[in-house]
C-alpha cells in the first residue's frame, strides 16, 4: 500500500515540484476522493490490458515531467472504443511527443476512463502564507474563467463551512437544478472539498491543488475527478 | 505567556521618558494618565529631573518601590532596551513601546531582540511604533491622543497611528462610547487575536471595532474571532481593499486566491462584519453597541415620505433583508392614525403630514408588536414638524414602550435634522442623516445576527462530532 508521503518524497527525489498525473490521482484516492478509473502504461501491450481492464471508452494522456501542457503537443486522445484504437493512439502520443516535444521524458502513457460528459466544477486548494490551507470550490468553464464566480475557506472546515461555501457562489442555482436540468449530487461534492482539506492540512508539502473538472452528476449519481494537479512547495 | 489581564487592570503604571517640555510626547502621555483619573501607582521615569507634574520622578524602573504592571516606553529607539532589561528585572508584565523605528523602517533585528529581551521575563509587548493605549474602566488613558474619551462599551483596535489617533477624536464627535483603545502598531508580540481574547472576556466591552492592515497569522485570527463573535460582534475596516495581488499563477486556485479574497473569505468565516470606510464602521457600531441583539429579522419601516422609505428598502434589499407586510394588528391600529389614503404597507408611510404624535404613537406600536423584530424610522423635515421634535417623539416612544428592541433613526434635512441628530445620539439611539444609512446600519445588525446563529450552529456540529 502506497502512502501519500511515498508519492511525495519520490516526486521530491526526482527534483518534481509538480506530481505526475498518476500520481495526484492516486494521492486523491488515498483520500478518499473518487476518481475516474485509471492505470499507467509503459508499453502498448500494457495498454491494452489496462484498457480492457478499464472499460471502454478511455482516453489516453501522455505523462511526462517536461510537458505541462498535454494537448498542445497532441499528448491526448480522447474518445478510444477498442484495442486496435489504443495501440494506434499510444503509438501516435509517442510520436507526437518525439517530433513536438523532442527532449522530453516521458514517464508512460495513462490510460483513464472516458467520464460520461456533465456539469462541470473545479475544486481548488492552496497554501497561504497568511491563512494556511485554503480550498475553492467554481462551477467549470466561463464561469471560473471569465467569472470568477468561485468561493473560499480557510481550512480546517465543518459541513456548515462547505455547504455555505457551495451555496454563496452566483451560479448556485446551476446546482439545484433549473429548466430541466436536474439539482447535482452536493453530498458527493461536499465530500470532496472536505478531502481536499484534509489533504492539503495533512501535507504540508503540498502547495496547490487544481481538481479541474471535476465532473458532478445529478442526485445521487456522485461525481468524479478526471484531472488533478498538484504542485509542492519550493 | 501571561494574560492581558495586568494590561488593562495594572496596579502601577511607569512612564519612561517622562519628560517636562509639554512638547515632548513623554510629557503627553503621562498628563493624560494623569488629568483622565487614572487611580493606581503613576510613576514618571526621567533620571535628569526630580520632579514631573508633582509626581516624584524615579530615575529607574528598578528603583520604584511599588508594584509596577505596565511600563510605557516613550524613548528613542536606540535606548529601549536597556529599559526593558531594567523593567524586566523589576518584574513589569507589560511593556507599552510607544518608540517608533523598529520594523517599520526595516529595523527587523531591533524589533525581534525587543521581543526576544522581554520573553526573557515573561513580559508581553504592545507596540512597537504606537500611540499608547486607553481602558476607560480602569480611568486609564496611556496615549498621546486626545484626553477625553467618552466611556462605553465599544473597544477600538487599531494598526494605523496617525489615523487611529484621529478616529479616537472621532469617536468623542460621533458620540461612541468607548471601553478600549489600543494602538497596535507592528504587533510585535500583542496582536488582534490575543486582544479578542481578552475582550471576549471582558464584561465591560460588548463590541469590537478593528482598523487593520494585516494579520502574520490568519488561520488564528478566524479561530479566535469566530468564538467571541458568538458572543459579541466585531467589526473590521481592512485597509487596501483594491490590492490585485494574485499570486503567481502555477495553479489555477492559486491565481484566484487574491489577498483581498482570502481576508474577506476570512472574516465570513469569523463572523467579522466587513466595513467599506470608516463611516460605515461608526454607524455600524452605533447600532451594535446601543441596540439589544434582534430576535429575528421582521423589519418594519415607518416614514412620511415616499421617496426615503423606497431608498430604504432598497438599501436593505442589497442587504439581503426583505421587507414582509407589516402584522395585521399593527396595521389596524395604525389606521386610526393616519388618513385613509396612507399606504400601510411596509414602509408605513404616515404622510407628509404626519405630526410628532403620529411619529409617538406609531413607533410605540411597531416597538410594542411581538410580530416586529426591528422598527427603522424615516423622518424627512417638512414645514409641519421640528426635527428635534420628532427625535423627541420617538424617544419618548421608545421608553416608553418598555420593550427593548433595534432601532435605527434617519432625520433628512438641513441644520434642524442635524441637532435633532445630536440629540437622539446624545441619548444612545443610533441616528443618521440618510434613509441608506440608517438602512445599512439596521441591517449589519442583521447580518450578525446571521453570523452569530452560523457560527453557534457550526459549534453545535464540531461539539457533536468529537
Amino acid at each position: 500500500m502506497v502512502e501519500p508521503r511515498q508519492i511525495l518524497e519520490r516526486a521530491r527525489s526526482e527534483g518534481r515540484l509538480k506530481l505526475l498525473e498518476h500520481e495526484s490521482l492516486k494521492l486523491c484516492e488515498l483520500y478518499g476522493l473518487p476518481v475516474a478509473k485509471y492505470g499507467l502504461a509503459t508499453s502498448e501491450e500494457e495498454a491494452v490490458t489496462l484498457a480492457n481492464d478499464i472499460g471502454f471508452p478511455v482516453v489516453l494522456k501522455v505523462v511526462s515531467p517536461d510537458i505541462s501542457h498535454k494537448s498542445d503537443v497532441g499528448g491526448v486522445i480522447l474518445g478510444i472504443k477498442s484495442s486496435e484504437e489504443v495501440r494506434r493512439a499510444y503509438n501516435a502520443i509517442v510520436s507526437n511527443v518525439f517530433t513536438r516535444a523532442p527532449g522530453s521524458r516521458i514517464s508512460g502513457v495513462l490510460v483513464q476512463k472516458m467520464a460520461q460528459q456533465d456539469l462541470e466544477v473545479i475544486v481548488g486548494g492552496i497554501r497561504d502564507k497568511v491563512f494556511g490551507p485554503v480550498v475553492m470550490f467554481g462551477l467549470g468553464g466561463i464561469f471560473v474563467e471569465v467569472l470568477k464566480d468561485v468561493s473560499f475557506r480557510v481550512a480546517p472546515l465543518t459541513e456548515a463551512d462547505v455547504d455555505d461555501m457551495i451555496r454563496e457562489i452566483k451560479g448556485y442555482r446551476v446546482l439545484e437544478g433549473y429548466r430541466g436540468s436536474p439539482p447535482r449530487d452536493l453530498e458527493s461534492l461536499k465530500k470532496i472539498i472536505l478531502g481536499l482539506a484534509t489533504m492539503i492540512s495533512d501535507l504540508s508539502e503540498i502547495e496547490a491543488v487544481d481538481l479541474n473538472p471535476v465532473i458532478l452528476y445529478p442526485q445521487g449519481k456522485g461525481a468524479l475527478i478526471v484531472d488533478a494537479r498538484i504542485i509542492l512547495g519550493g | 505567556m501571561n494574560s492581558l489581564k495586568d494590561l488593562f487592570h495594572p496596579r502601577g503604571i511607569a512612564v519612561v521618558g517622562a519628560s517636562k517640555d509639554p512638547t515632548k510626547i513623554g510629557h503627553i502621555i503621562l498628563k493624560n494618565i494623569v488629568e483622565y483619573g487614572y487611580k493606581g501607582g503613576i510613576y514618571p521615569v526621567n533620571p535628569t529631573v526630580s520632579e514631573v507634574m508633582g509626581l516624584k520622578s524615579y530615575p529607574a524602573v528598578s528603583t520604584i518601590s511599588d508594584k509596577v504592571d505596565v511600563v510605557v516606553v516613550s524613548v528613542p529607539n536606540v535606548k529601549v532596551l536597556d529599559v526593558i532589561d531594567d523593567a524586566g528585572k523589576a518584574g513589569v508584565k507589560h511593556a507599552v513601546v510607544i518608540a517608533s523605528g523598529f520594523k517599520e523602517v526595516g529595523n527587523i533585528e531591533l524589533e525581534n531582540e525587543l521581543v526576544r529581551r522581554a520573553r526573557r521575563y515573561g513580559m508581553r509587548v504592545l507596540g512597537p511604533n504606537i500611540f499608547g493605549y486607553v481602558y476607560t474602566p480602569e480611568r486609564l488613558n496611556a496615549t498621546f491622543g486626545p484626553r477625553d474619551v467618552i466611556p462605553g462599551n465599544v473597544a477600538f483596535i487599531t494598526q494605523s497611528g496617525a489615523l487611529g489617533i484621529a478616529l479616537m477624536g472621532s469617536t468623542i464627535l460621533e458620540g461612541i462610547g468607548i471601553s478600549a483603545i489600543v494602538s497596535v502598531g507592528n504587533k510585535s508580540d500583542i496582536d488582534d487575536a490575543d486582544l479578542l481574547e481578552f475582550f471576549d472576556e471582558d464584561p465591560n466591552t460588548s463590541v469590537v471595532l478593528i482598523y487593520m492592515e494585516g494579520v502574520s497569522d490568519g488561520k488564528r485570527f478566524v479561530n479566535v474571532a469566530s468564538k467571541i463573535s458568538m458572543r459579541k460582534p466585531v467589526v473590521v475596516i481592512k485597509s487596501g481593499r483594491t490590492e490585485a495581488g494574485a499570486r503567481a499563477a502555477a495553479s489555477h486556485t492559486g491565481s484566484l486566491a487574491g489577498n483581498v479574497l482570502l481576508y474577506e473569505t476570512a472574516f465570513k468565516q469569523g463572523g467579522v462584519l466587513s466595513a467599506k470606510s470608516v463611516e460605515e464602521a461608526f454607524d455600524f457600531v452605533k447600532t451594535l453597541s446601543w441596540n439589544p441583539l434582534p430576535h429575528g429579522e421582521r423589519v418594519v419601516v415607518i416614514t412620511n415620505g415616499g421617496g426615503a422609505g423606497v431608498q430604504a428598502s432598497d438599501t436593505l434589499a442589497d442587504d439581503g433583508i426583505h421587507l414582509e407586510k407589516p402584522p395585521q394588528d399593527f396595521v389596524e391600529e395604525v389606521k386610526k392614525i393616519v388618513p385613509p389614503f396612507a399606504s400601510l404597507a411596509n414602509p408605513v408611510d404616515l404622510t407628509g403630514m404626519a405630526p410628532e404624535d403620529w411619529y409617538y404613537r406609531s413607533v410605540k406600536l411597531a416597538v410594542q408588536n411581538p410580530e416586529i423584530d426591528a422598527v427603522l424610522i424615516l423622518y424627512c423635515h417638512t414645514a409641519l414638524t421640528s426635527p428635534v421634535g420628532v427625535a423627541k417623539a420617538v424617544s419618548k416612544a421608545i421608553e416608553e414602550a418598555g420593550v427593548s428592541k433595534p432601532v435605527s433613526v434617519a432625520i433628512i434635512g438641513g441644520m434642524e435634522a442635524y441637532e435633532a441628530i445630536r440629540y437622539l445620539t446624545s441619548i444612545r439611539i443610533p441616528a443618521y442623516p440618510t434613509p441608506e444609512r440608517a438602512a445599512h446600519a439596521l441591517a449589519a445588525q442583521l447580518k450578525y445576527r446571521r453570523y452569530r446563529e452560523y457560527l453557534m450552529k457550526k459549534e453545535h456540529l464540531i461539539n457533536k462530532s468529537s
